[in-house]
């Protein structure tokens, strides 16, 4: 996925390029007078990709849409070239997390991912099983009923059953909630060693230090309709409208900062509660120009730091409008 | 016919706790046959054709299939269990042909035994065949009330109240009032089956709706049932968030 900001933009590129592994192409999505996905058009590529938007955007429909659980209402989801909805037959390219937190609670952890397995087709499901039981770290509990598991505990049986078939594509919706700190991270780094396998994920969330942590890149949905989409710095890059805020210690701030005021792209300095904070429309020509001007000043610098170039800036930003 | 999916249906079923219910309703068709066979009264053709045409028939036969019916597909997809079988490389059909027949398998087992049980233990003159000939016909009745419910359960989320609808108020008290509805009773079916393979004798039992239409009725309402399920499954959607 390539670093873009509307759908018509992408719309020529789209068509020239091979089938990508998940590809929208003027996606739309409604119930009834509710417009749910409005005309949204990406294409996924390997890697791990987050998709952001704050509660009702749209995230599991669009989801839904992938896993071939939904039809569009106007446009196509294609997953290799074929058509998501209606073609069993992409399931064995896809692996799905759902949100809904359901399970068969009289099965065993096993019995649930072997169950999956077997119903994937897998020439040897009875191994395949305590493969992806073990990748997610529940071996020790994997004869237990899954109505006995924690939340945590379920969300990663739920993991196991959608690899346990190793899908080229993994979609997962929010399957981070409920984990202990330490079972996110070591999901975490499943999913990172999955994409480097060559793998295509998506994963909703709404806990931006996970996107931030695991994604290459961003989906940004914003009531319906696809807001951003690439790496998020690059996206905060193209924010021209949005100063880049810094802040910054020196051996003379005051004198530092009437020097930065002479540049063009500087629009504003302030001294707050003994910092420097500057505020510049370009990010690459501050970086750059900064420890020039204040060795002009005679200036030494001990930090500077950009403060809104996370992730949460960058939605804070984009669902602010 | 796919195991697992019959495994996971199965055992869902079963592990409901309604389904002790059930059980505990069955036993009472048996219980009263063997306290009516054990009193004084004895044993009584006209009794035992009673018995199992009311309690047997009338009121476990369509209680047993709603329950398994509308439970099959119809409580995956309200719990979201379902998106475990439908998003795999499975053919819809065979998804709901599956679930059909362990939910018809589970009616049998809880409706045509009891009836042949309490048919037997009741006795009178040829009861034994008034016991095979119930039981095989409420077997044909279970599996037609399933197939409805069934397709009732991919069509709306509240298919265990039209079901009941359906049980209580058309079959039990609009065909008691207008014969012309006694047609779209599987009841009243399921009585025409029982009586045609039982043949017993006129003051004994005898079932409002002749055979002939009985047999194209169900027929048909059975193609229009399963159509209709396999339809549906094909083209359902299972949404994500609630919009």
């Amino acid at each position: 996925m390539t670093a873009a900001t509307g759908p018509s933009s992408r719309a020529a590129t789209i068509e020239a390029l091979p089938p990508a592994p998940v590809e929208l192409s003027g996606v739309s999505r409604w119930y009834g007078n509710v417009v749910a996905v409005n005309e949204v058009s990406f294409r996924l590529e390997p890697g791990v990709t987050g998709l952001l938007g704050p509660n009702g955007a749209g995230k599991s429909t669009l989801l839904h849409l992938i896993a071939g659980l939904l039809a569009p209402s106007a446009g196509a989801v294609t997953i290799s070239g074929r058509s998501a909805f209606g073609d069993p037959g992409v399931y064995r390219e896809i692996g799905l997390v759902p949100e809904r937190e359901a399970v068969y609670p009289f099965l065993t952890g096993r019995e649930f991912v072997e169950a999956n397995a077997t119903l994937q087709g897998l020439p040897d499901p009875a191994s395949a099983t305590q493969r992806a039981i073990a990748e997610v770290e529940l071996t020790d509990v994997q004869d237990r009923p899954l109505a006995g598991y924690s939340k945590g505990m379920r969300q990663r049986a739920k993991v196991a059953a959608a690899f346990v078939h190793d899908p080229r594509i993994l979609l997962l919706d929010e399957p981070f909630n409920g984990m202990d700190p330490r079972q996110r991270l070591h999901t975490m780094g499943f999913l990172r060693r999955l994409a480097e396998e060559g793998r295509t994920i998506l994963f909703s969330s709404h806990i931006l230090e996970e996107v931030e942590r695991v994604a290459d890149q961003v989906l940004v949905v914003i009531a319906g309709r696809l807001a951003a989409s690439g790496d998020f710095r690059a996206i905060r890059r193209l924010m021209t409208d949005r100063p880049h805020t810094f802040t910054l210690r020196s051996s003379n701030d005051r004198r530092l900062a009437a020097q930065l005021l002479g540049e063009p792209f500087v629009t504003g300095v302030t001294l707050e509660d003994g910092l420097l904070v500057a505020r510049a429309a370009d990010f690459g020509a501050f970086s750059r120009a900064v420890a020039a001007r204040a060795r002009e000043a005679d200036v030494t610098l001990y930090e500077v730091l950009p403060t809104d170039e996370s992730l949460e800036s960058v939605f804070s930003y984009l669902v602010r409008g | 016919m796919n195991a697992v999916i019959a495994r996971i249906t199965l055992r869902q079923l079963l592990s409901r706790r309604r389904t002790l219910l059930l059980v505990a309703l069955s036993a009472v068709v048996v219980l009263v046959a063997i306290l009516r066979r054990l009193s004084a009264s004895g044993a009584d053709a006209k009794f035992t054709a009673d018995l199992l045409s009311t309690l047997g028939v009338a009121t476990l036969m369509p209680l047993v299939a709603l329950i398994f019916g509308t439970g099959a597909i119809g409580a995956e997809l309200e719990e979201g269990t379902a998106v475990y079988l439908l998003a795999k490389p499975i053919r819809r059909w065979v998804v709901v042909a599956t679930k059909l027949v362990i939910a018809i398998g589970c009616s049998i087992a809880l409706t045509s035994l009891p009836i042949l049980l309490a048919g037997i233990l009741a006795g009178g003159d040829g009861s034994g065949r008034l016991a095979i000939g119930f039981a095989v016909a409420s077997a044909i009745g279970s599996a037609l009330y399933c197939a409805i419910f069934v397709a009732l359960s991919l069509v709306t989320s509240r298919a265990f109240i039209w079901g009941l609808g359906y049980v209580l108020v058309w079959e039990g008290f609009l065909a008691g009032l207008f014969t012309g509805t006694r047609t779209l009773s599987v009841r009243e079916h399921t009585l025409a089956f029982a009586q045609a393979l039982a043949n017993p004798a006129a003051n004994v039992f005898k079932a409002d709706l002749p055979l002939g239409t009985a047999v194209v009725v169900a027929a048909v309402v059975a193609v229009v049932a399963v159509t209709i399920a396999l339809r549906r499954l094909a083209r359902i959607e299972i949404a994500g968030e609630v919009v």
